[in-house]
């Protein structure tokens, strides 16, 4: 006798059970099926939230060197593993203990195990304790995200080359390692491992680390984060790697290289990350995958099967958290029978380098592509009052702009904070607010938010803080 | 601060109203409850009070507009209004924000209800017209142009004769709307265009021979790449795992993706009519009996990961959600903000305008019960032709006329009535009446003439309720009198004729006539009649056949009298006779009660002592 619920979810990271618990709230009976103990996903348990955790620890190991410019010196820090380790796996539980608990204060029937589709209307369900049971359901929502991208023939199995997970499980802090990928979870990792003391080397195939975002902003976190890097090489790709026990051998092919071959103590390969889309059944069903593995699925999310949905990583680019939630709020909302589709203005996208590099709506590079027409104003943070008290004069923040209707249509900004910062730019884009309206909204003095509402003043050349002779 | 005072809701389906006075001016105080403006709805005047105070700012209209409601009429300088702008603490912009949510999803409703109503009378008007319709293939072009070209047309044919073309540049086009006429051997076959957007370039012209596959036309797209527009290539804005991906090695990544499921057969038509059927798609229209491409479901991230917010209509998401929710597309609003920003009242603006034009393309060009209307003939290849827009009047006395004349099978009686009498009594008594304010006419004696009628015959005081095979007898006397006014035909109903002497009759048929010539007359004093007279006696003429007021069933029209030679004992002598012409419904009223009626009416009037006898 199989059981029934009225909505089953495959995946309890941030787009899973944002779903459930709005479902829930909207009085379904609902399921929530995942492999961890409590709900998170890699968000909660290998991503986002450990690799902020011990972020913030790189930026105060940072910030002690940084000092000495200031008249204060710190001696270098003694570093211990192991709390710092059980602290990051603290905040870990503290955050999915927390999800464990609303879930189940709102009733949701949570099951940790493996979930495959039998039929569009059945799962069967692998619980972590052995049992095996069937689960009928109404709906259901597949959320199981992404897995890191892995690259067969470079993959070796040597415990000296790790994925995004084995970097942040922390085991040790090695002498030397190198990042393959300059994406934004080779830079993040990077960071981390470079204040904690490794020589990091990063590769990247294209010309420019964070292939996809603009240029001018990429430029600046280049520049930050080569010197803190023991080498960059960009135009290089990783023709081979070999285990030789003392290390790994890596073969470079790119121009200008002045080493074909070196040899690292641990390669970390962040290359991307590729949809989950696998080995849960969708082939009992209709559900369809494209051709980069993503899961098929029209504006409000349904698949070809019209009682299942998929939602985050597996149903398409961007790979992001809060876009996961935002889409599984959506199909709970068509569940439940209303009109609604996910047809957002701005995706803010965030990298927690230093300086952070942040951006949401339209930019410049799409712009370009598209064939759009805007303006763009930039206010550098050299004339912001806020950014010199914190010695860091580096950032930049950048506003697009339709040129006819003044409407604003995407933010930039790099430099600290620039993740908290881009928030007022997504609303802006959202509410379709002209340049005046954030030109004519205070913001408060001294802040790094300021730079927002004078780089509007900037599009009509009135910047207090920027001289600009009339021309 | 300013303060907008916009034109309020009149009444249900009225979106919009002739400006006959303006009565502010710039500078002028107003204070609430003061009458502003005069407006002229369907057939009444409505004197506008203002709903606030101040000094008048600007106005925004003038006598002759056409006002809609919601528009902003006026503005008032008005220094005491800064609190209302600006909620002094949290808790009374959250209360605002809460009391405002729920009131959307309410308002929602009901605009999606009354939306759906005419689109119900819509589909079911639609439906007679059977002619093929054939989706045009569309081809993108680089920066959002995109060719339409004629698409397939059946075996073996390949051309088509260009019978009209229904845009030219610069038109907005929308999904589905009609765009070409054209006819081959076998049929007349109207293309439907495939997307949206502003019309380029016409590439054929009517009278033209067009080939399968030529281009017609080009189409500045505005929103959603075309589901024919090219292959996924979509990249949204977040891009670094995916170009990160793309750049390590496009190879690895096709291989790791693997193919055994992109194998598997793809059924799209099933898929997307199954998905059609269960999606609960409530805004969309529904039963499109449309030969849809089925290449591909109508789907998919390449087509929705959209988030290039120059694509995206300038509104706030709330908006944007108010909009689906009422299922109108926020793309075609336009916005009355700063950088065109659409606000909520703008969607409802528009969706009103949207369900007026629905309503007008249902009621207007078809002739009562859903004949469609011919084409006009192009007149200025004849000559000079002066092209004026119809008053709200002669507007819906067209529709209300055309709507009579096609579902009320039309008898008309024709019968003379000697007033000889009645005449010497009218020159009498008429001074009477003067006395008291009104005009012993003949019409006024008719009102109470056909009361009495009325009262014998009560077929002729009913309506007929086809939807329920049911006749609904009036146990009320309410007489309408058609009267000619400069802006047409009026026709005020003077209530409970039984119940009045034609003395008051003759003063309130004075006064209603005085009213309608002066655009006084209210709704209601045009509303609730149960038999109508018209009068053209003044004007001249010896008989005419009258429209049935529906849902009236029976009028009665009255010419000009005349002496005639009458025979009487033996000899002719002249007679002021009275010719009437009394139009029925035959439906509920036989040829033998027609002829009944109107001889009563006709001894009444000779013999007025029956009238007291019999009615």
């Amino acid at each position: 006798m199989a059981n029934k619920t009225q909505l089953a979810l495959i995946g309890g990271g941030p787009g899973g059970y944002a779903a459930a618990f709005l479902a829930a709230d909207l009085g379904m009976q609902v399921t929530l099926i995942d492999l961890e103990k409590n709900p998170g996903g890699v968000c909660l348990y290998r991503g986002c939230i450990p690799s902020k955790a011990l972020l913030h620890v790189a930026k105060l190991i940072n910030e002690t060197e940084e000092s000495s410019k200031w008249g204060i010196e710190f001696s270098r820090p003694k570093i211990d593993l192991d709390k710092l380790r059980s602290w990051k796996e603290s905040v870990v539980n503290k955050m999915t203990g927390g999800l464990g608990i609303l879930s189940k204060q709102r009733k949701i029937t949570y099951i940790q195990g493996r979930a495959t589709f039998l039929n569009p209307k059945t799962l069967r369900i692998e619980k972590m304790d052995g049992a095996v049971e069937e689960l009928s359901f109404d709906n259901a929502i597949i959320a199981t995200g992404s897995l890191p991208t892995q690259i067969p023939s470079l993959m070796l199995n040597s415990p000296r080359v790790i994925d995004s997970t084995g970097a942040l499980a922390l085991n040790d802090i090695p002498k030397n390692m190198l990042v393959v990928g300059g994406g934004y979870i080779g830079l993040e990792l990077g960071s981390v491992y470079s204040s904690l003391g490794t020589e990091v080397s990063v590769v990247e195939m294209t010309p420019g680390l964070l292939p996809g975002a603009d240029r001018d902003m990429v430029n600046i976190l280049t520049k930050s984060i080569s010197p803190k890097m023991k080498q960059v090489l960009l135009s290089t790709k990783v023709v081979k790697m070999e285990d030789i026990g003392s290390g790994i051998k890596v073969t470079f092919d790119g121009e200008n290289l002045e080493q074909k071959e070196q040899i690292f103590e641990k390669v970390l390969v962040s290359i991307g990350r590729t949809p989950n889309a696998k080995g849960f059944g969708i082939e009992n069903t209709a559900v369809q995958v494209d051709k980069r593995g993503f899961i098929k699925v029209n504006s409000r999310l349904q698949t070809d099967e019209p009682n299942i949905y998929a939602i985050g990583d597996v149903a398409g680019n961007p790979m992001l958290a809060h876009k996961a939630s935002a889409e599984g709020k959506v199909a709970v909302e068509n569940i439940a029978g209303h009109n609604v589709e996910f047809k957002p203005a701005a995706i803010p996208a965030v990298i927690f380098t230093d300086p952070e590099v942040a951006w949401c709506g339209l930019t410049e590079n799409e712009a370009r592509d598209k064939n759009i027409e805007v303006k763009v104003a930039r206010f550098p943070w050299a004339a912001s009052g806020r950014a010199t008290t914190l010695d860091r004069n580096d950032g930049v923040t950048k506003l697009l702009m339709d040129p006819k209707t003044e409407r604003i249509l995407g933010m930039g900004i790099v430099g600290p904070g620039a993740g908290e910062l881009i928030s007022e730019g997504v609303l802006a884009v959202e509410m379709a607010a002209v340049a005046k309206d954030l030109a004519l909204s205070i913001h408060p003095h001294p802040t790094l938010s300021e730079t927002v509402m004078e780089t509007a003043e900037v599009f009509f050349g009135q910047s207090t803080h920027i001289y600009r002779p009339k021309r | 601060m300013a303060k907008e005072f916009t034109l309020p809701e009149l009444g249900e389906n009225i979106t919009s109203a002739d400006v006959l006075q303006v009565l502010i001016k710039p500078g002028d105080m107003v204070s609430i409850d003061q009458v502003v403006m005069e407006i002229e709805t369907d057939k009444a005047t409505i004197e506008v009070p203002s709903q606030i105070s101040g000094v008048v700012k600007e106005v925004n209209i003038k006598a002759g507009d056409k006002a809609k409601i919601g528009q902003v009429i006026f503005t008032v300088e008005d220094s005491s209004s800064n609190k209302e702008e600006v909620p002094s603490d949290g808790t009374s912009s959250k209360q605002k924000a809460s009391s405002q949510s729920q009131g959307l999803s309410a308002e929602a409703k009901e605009m999606i209800i009354s939306r759906e109503e005419v689109k119900k009378e819509a589909n079911i008007a639609e439906k007679p017209k059977a002619e093929a319709e054939i989706l045009p293939k569309t081809e993108a072009k680089q920066g959002g142009i995109i060719e339409v070209k004629l698409p397939e047309l059946g075996e073996n044919i390949l051309k088509a004769d260009v019978l009209q073309v229904k845009v030219s540049p610069g038109d907005m086009v929308k999904k589905d709307q009609i765009i070409l006429e054209i006819e081959t051997d076998k049929a007349t076959i109207e293309v439907p265009s495939e997307v949206s957007g502003t019309v380029k370039e016409v590439f054929v012209k009517a009278g033209q021979t067009a080939s399968v596959g030529q281009v017609i036309f080009t189409v500045a797209q505005e929103e959603e790449s075309s589901s024919a527009a090219g292959e996924p290539a979509a990249q949204p804005t977040g891009k670094t795992d995916a170009s990160t991906l793309e750049a390590i090695d496009k190879s690895i990544i096709d291989k790791m993706t693997s193919p055994e499921k992109e194998e598997k057969v793809v059924k799209p038509e099933e898929i997307s009519e199954q998905k059609q059927a269960e999606t609960p798609e409530r805004g969309k229209e529904t039963s499109k009996e449309k030969l849809v491409t089925p290449e591909k479901p109508k789907l998919y991230i390449e087509e929705r990961a959209q988030t290039d917010p120059s694509k995206i209509a300038p509104a706030a998401p709330t908006v944007r959600r108010f909009a689906r929710e009422i299922g109108i597309d926020i793309n075609e609003v336009p916005g009355s903000g700063p950088g065109g920003r659409i606000s909520i009242s703008d969607v409802k603006a528009y969706s009103r305008e949207v369900s007026k034009k629905q309503k007008q393309a249902l009621e207007a060009p078809r002739v009562g019960a859903g004949v469609p209307a011919e084409q006009l003939p192009d007149f200025s290849k004849w000559g000079e032709v002066e092209k004026r827009d119809m008053s709200n009047v002669r507007r819906k006395t067209a529709e209300h006329l055309s709507y009579a004349w096609a579902t009320v099978p039309h008898v008309t009686q024709f019968g003379k009535a000697d007033i000889t009498e009645l005449e010497n009594l009218r020159k009498n008594y008429g001074k009477r009446a003067e006395a008291e304010g009104g005009k012993l006419t003949v019409t006024a004696i008719l009102l109470k003439v056909v009361a009495s009628a009325l009262k014998t015959f009560p077929q002729f005081n009913s309506s007929v309720d086809m939807q329920n095979n049911a006749v609904l007898y009036k146990k009320f006397y309410n007489v309408g009198v058609a009267v000619d006014t400069d802006r047409g035909l009026l026709v005020p109903v003077i209530k409970n004729v039984d119940k009045k002497n034609i003395i008051e009759l003759s003063i309130e048929l004075n006064k209603m006539a005085e009213k309608a010539r002066n655009k006084k007359l209210s709704l209601e004093e045009m509303q609730g009649g149960t038999f109508t007279i018209t009068n053209l006696g003044g004007i001249g003429g010896t008989y005419f056949s009258p429209i049935v007021n529906s849902p009236e069933v029976a009028i009665l029209g009255v010419s000009r009298s005349q002496f005639e030679p009458v025979y009487i004992d033996g000899e002719f002598k002249p007679r002021l006779m009275l010719p009437l012409s009394l139009s029925y419904d035959h439906r509920i009223i036989d040829g033998a009660d027609g002829a009944r009626f109107l001889k009563w009416i006709i001894d009444a009037i000779e013999q007025p002592f029956l009238m007291a006898l019999e009615g």
